[in-house]
């Protein structure tokens, strides 16, 4: 009986084990064509990240393509969804690796997925520009403290969401803050960011309440309701995506836009949740009272690299640049600026060629530091307003601050997580 | 198929296995590792549905509790064997703790409270930051060496690590193959096929429930065990429901009325997900239609399809048959 | 106080999408037998469904609700019919197989026809607003889940209690081979009420569509807690899961204003306990 399966197996096995890739010719870097395997989240709530994420890799592939490719070699990439489970996003990168033959990988939404991933980076050795996943830990820890040198990020991670202490330190009718906080990692380290910065400008500020939504959360009307009991004129939130949308709704509803003086949105900045309060910005629902960040904006810096980048992507896509598809696109350019300095694909060579780069992309000057190995630049904050040259509403009003003074330096000192 | 044939096919597919990292690429080694896994997750669970009777939704509760059990001592203590031992046994305790509560109930009641156990360490995991790292989970977890004695066997690769997780589910399996073929194997399908009729028999029902319960824990919580040292990082959707799903549809795919239907399921499942993955984002409709179809047509699963087909009669055996039908 | 009694009117309101989920899965149950695990799924559709009609095609909310409800009743009788039938007779846990399937076909399916990002269309103007209760602005739209969830309530009361229908519906729960002696055809009661069971699934999650996400997973995360409060409630007792709905939905919204650290744990194990110490559940007559 067992015999059923054995030839099953047997064919099987030798299928997947036959599964190869046979190169012919091969291009200057000594490959047949350079590929890049990119990972993002494809569905749920948070589906659009992945999808950005794809598409802001493939106008620079197409663009750098066209142009001649990476010293004479062509790009090709690969797309999966992580699914935003560090388990798939680890599969996925050892079959890009292993089986694909990709040379470099991109991506991640999840902090979870990018914390799962930094082991396996340093045993299948290939470098990963994280364009997304905002753990401050990915780089303090796996690469500061035990020097995974596979680990390079592009995005700004959490230190941005506490530019908020910036945007509102001069505004002296903004005492009591709250929050409503997502209820994991990224939301704790956000709050305490904000806090502890907060507290160093304002001594007089009070932190009145906190409610938190777990990951996936549809209904935010009691978070909000709780929130709203202790009277805040400051609302510091961090559900992202889908999430963010629903809960602005919901606060709409429960009228705490008259209330509050002001209400920050961390990631509120990005494209699909600029779409989906499109509507309430335009009829002015939040009062001039919603500021927002995000890990870049379509709208800043004006520059011409910037402006030419939006309406390529725009004309190709036929939607605004996310952060995410931003930092993507630049992270391809940056592989391209350390493989020409480098003139090779080994991975060491490629970090070393890292080191000291400055280079000019569509969010502005990128500067790479070695010691954590993130790409240091500054995103603005502002409110969210109506622009009549832009489809979707945009950060106006918009305050740009040293990132210098806003993120930590080495050597790091463990965040205080607490509620 | 005899008994001969049946050992020499066991044979040919042992050479195979551990044959396996010299000619097959390395991705494929740790797919395998996977389809191991969940064999003997499935294998486990099969014990309890298949031969029981009693449908668990909890299944990955245990491999969670193997698994981060498992992290935590290789995070403290760099050897594999005190980890893998440590999971294990971790998990044949809450599986006893549990069972005892939940083999009160039968049916729907049952499949409910294991549902509800099961989400219970799912919580734990994602809420626990202090123990299991809480949704971050627990990272860096040392792919420790195996240390036996005065060896010390250490592990830098896939490959490598393969053979240990080979070694420890044959023998696993093995071992619950001499369970099934026991008098108390079945004891455990008297009892699935009538309560009532076992009682009268003199079979302590309850008892011989929670051992099933107890044994299918422990085999999750070996699988569970094996996982931190391959991927070093533990996370809590390894316990949720939707993970307790995997070894139940492994088994139904594979067929839950023979020993080797969940093993097969278990190839199927990993290997088909990944290649459809490939080509479509959407395998997991592929596998609801499957899942259903299943039901509805070929409850025995893959195998009850396969057989007959093989155990077809031959030409000698035909004649015979013949023979056999003219005579009065 | 007033702040304690606005929260609780606050869960009130999201406890009635957890009523109309589990009403529906409580009625099947208690009927049909069987434990549905792609209500969730028909929730999830009702809202994409509602959301079609609503958002994309234009019609006026209610007609869209309407709509919604109507398409997902007959997606539930051909459930009922071609896929669960042949299994009646057979070891309960196919049944919950096969309805576990749906869940993997239909989430994903989902994401084939309206693709995997989440939709939220505008809020239909007549109920766009708030009145002023215990000091601050309540949510016109909370009043109207409130007032859904009633009017459903006492609906469902009315429909076992004093139709001839509702009367061969609990004869059949009671005693499915004396009520089928009696002349009772029970096929077409069972699938009459999955078609119930899923329209009112199909109800929660078209109500959703203009205050929370359209988007795959929305019904996952429903069904496990619609299973809590059916086992609270007790299996087939409606009574039960709208006691169990507004225990659940009030005590949740309780716990974000005063335990903020208010854990998953504690949820699942009061499940566990009622299913070890009564499993008939809490609200047993």
């Amino acid at each position: 009986m067992r015999a059923v399966w054995v030839p099953l197996v047997v064919v099987s096995l030798l299928g997947l084990a036959s599964w190869g890739a046979a190169g012919p010719a091969t291009c200057p870097l000594g490959v047949p064509v350079m590929r890049l395997g990119v990972q993002g989240a494809a569905s749920g709530a948070h589906a659009d990240y992945g999808r950005q994420i794809e598409m802001g890799a493939q106008l620079a592939i197409e663009e750098i393509n066209a142009a001649g490719g990476i010293l004479g070699c062509r790009l090709e990439m690969r797309f999966m969804d992580e699914e935003l489970r560090p388990a798939t996003a680890v599969r996925n990168a050892r079959f890009l690796v292993t089986e694909w033959g990709a040379h470099f990988l991109y991506g991640v939404d999840s902090s979870g997925s990018a914390m799962a991933l930094g082991p396996v980076l340093r045993e299948l050795d290939r470098v990963h520009f994280f364009t997304h996943a905002a753990t401050h830990r990915l780089t303090e820890e796996l690469v500061a403290q035990q020097g995974i040198r596979q680990i390079v990020r592009v995005s700004a991670p959490v230190y941005q969401d506490a530019v908020a202490a910036w945007l509102f330190r001069d505004m002296r009718n903004v005492r009591r803050w709250a929050t409503i906080g997502a209820d994991y990692e990224y939301g704790y380290a956000a709050w305490a960011l904000f806090r502890e910065q907060m507290r160093r400008f304002r001594p007089d500020v009070q932190f009145v309440g906190a409610a938190w939504a777990p990951f996936l959360t549809q209904d935010f009307s009691s978070h909000i309701a709780a929130v709203m009991a202790t009277n805040p004129d400051g609302i510091f939130a961090t559900p992202w995506a889908g999430e963010a949308v629903t809960l602005l709704r919901q606060a709409l509803l429960q009228g705490v836009f008259d209330r509050v003086q002001v209400w920050f949105q961390a990631m509120g900045g990005s494209v699909d949740v600029l779409e989906g309060i499109a509507q309430e910005v335009r009829e002015g629902r939040f009062r001039g009272k919603l500021y927002a960040t995000a890990r870049y904006i379509h709208n800043w810096p004006n520059t011409e690299q910037n402006r030419s980048f939006v309406s390529r992507f725009a004309k190709r896509w036929n939607r605004m640049p996310n952060y995410s598809a931003e930092t993507t696109y630049s992270a391809v350019y940056i592989t391209k600026a350390a493989v020409e300095r480098a003139r090779s694909l080994r991975t060491d060579r490629v970090v070393d060629a890292l080191r000291g780069l400055r280079i000019e992309t569509p969010a502005g000057v990128r500067v790479f530091r070695a010691e954590d190995q993130q790409f240091v630049y500054a995103v603005p904050a502002g409110k969210v307003v109506a622009d009549p040259r832009y489809p979707i509403p945009v950060l106006g009003e918009l305050k740009v601050f040293d990132p210098r003074e806003y993120w930590r330096w080495p050597p790091f000192q463990p965040l205080d997580l607490s509620k | 198929m005899s008994p001969r044939a049946r050992r020499w096919a066991l044979g040919a597919l042992l050479v195979l296995l551990v044959s396996l990292p010299v000619w097959a690429s390395r991705y494929v080694v740790y797919l395998t590792i996977h389809i191991l896994l969940l064999a003997l997750n499935a294998a486990g669970f099969n014990l309890l549905f298949g031969y029981t009777g009693l449908l668990s939704f909890g299944q990955a509760g245990f491999y969670a509790v193997g698994a981060y059990t498992c992290a935590r001592i290789l995070l403290a203590w760099p050897s594999l064997l005190p980890g893998v031992l440590g999971g294990t046994v971790a998990a044949t305790l809450s599986a006893v703790l549990l069972g005892y509560l939940s083999v009160r109930h039968t049916r729907i009641y049952f499949s409910m409270l294991t549902l509800a156990f099961g989400m219970m360490i799912f919580s734990l995991a994602w809420k626990w930051r202090a123990v299991t790292g809480g949704d971050d989970g627990l990272v860096g977890v040392p792919r420790a060496p195996l240390e036996l004695w005065a060896l010390t066997v250490p592990l830098p690769t896939v490959e490598r690590y393969y053979v240990v997780v080979l070694v420890a589910v044959v023998a696993a399996v093995a071992l619950l193959h001499r369970l099934v073929r026991s008098p108390l194997g079945l004891a455990l399908q008297a009892v699935r096929d009538s309560e009532v009729r076992a009682e009268h028999v003199g079979l302590p029902v309850r008892r011989l429930r929670l051992l099933s319960f107890a044994v299918a824990g422990t085999c999750a919580g070996l699988a569970g065990s094996l996982l931190p040292a391959l991927e070093n990082t533990v996370t809590p959707p390894i316990a949720h429901w939707t993970a307790s799903a995997e070894p139940v549809l492994a088994a139904l795919l594979g067929g839950t009325q023979r020993f080797g239907g969940p093993l097969v399921g278990a190839f199927l499942l990993v290997v088909s997900k990944d290649v459809i993955v490939r080509f479509t984002v959407h395998w997991s409709l592929v596998l609801g239609a499957v899942v259903i179809a299943l039901v509805l047509g070929f409850r025995g699963g893959v195998v009850s399809v396969v057989e007959p087909w093989l155990a077809r009669p031959r030409p000698a055996r035909r004649a015979v048959a013949r023979a056999g039908e003219q005579a009065p | 106080m007033e702040v304690l009694a606005y929260q609780g009117l606050i869960g009130l309101s999201s406890a009635m999408y957890l009523w109309l989920i589990s009403a529906g899965l409580t009625i099947i149950f208690g009927v049909l037998g069987v434990l549905n695990f792609a209500h969730g799924s028909l929730f999830m559709l009702g809202g994409y469904l509602a959301y079609t009609l609503y958002g994309l095609v234009g019609l006026p909310f209610s007609v869209s609700v309407l709509g919604s409800m109507a398409a997902v009743a007959l997606l539930g009788a051909a459930m009922e019919r071609g896929f669960l039938r042949p299994l009646y007779g057979l070891d309960p846990s196919y049944q919950l197989l096969l309805t576990f399937g749906f869940v993997l076909l239909l989430d994903d399916a989902v994401k084939l026809v309206w693709g995997g990002v989440f939709r939220i269309p505008p809020i239909p103007r007549w109920l766009d607003g708030a009145v002023v209760v215990f000091g601050r602005p309540f949510p016109l739209y909370n009043v109207f889940l409130i007032a859904v969830g009633l009017v459903v309530g006492l609906g469902l009361w009315g429909l076992f209690d004093r139709t001839w229908w509702g009367r061969s519906v609990r004869a059949t729960a009671a005693d499915r081979e004396m009520a089928a002696a009696l002349g009772i055809p029970t096929p077409r009661v069972f699938s009459s009420v999955f078609m119930l069971g899923s329209a009112l699934a199909a109800l929660g999650g078209a109500l959703g569509t203009p205050v929370r996400p359209v988007a795959p997973g929305i019904g996952a995360a429903m069904i496990v807690q619609a299973f809590i409060i059916t086992v609270i409630g007790g299996l087939g007792n409606l009574r039960g899961a709208f006691a169990g709905s507004l225990l659940v939905g009030v005590l949740s919204s309780y716990g974000t204003l005063w335990f903020p650290e208010f854990e998953l744990f504690f949820v699942f194990a009061i499940m566990a306990v009622v299913l070890l110490v009564r499993p008939q559940g809490l609200f047993a007559s």
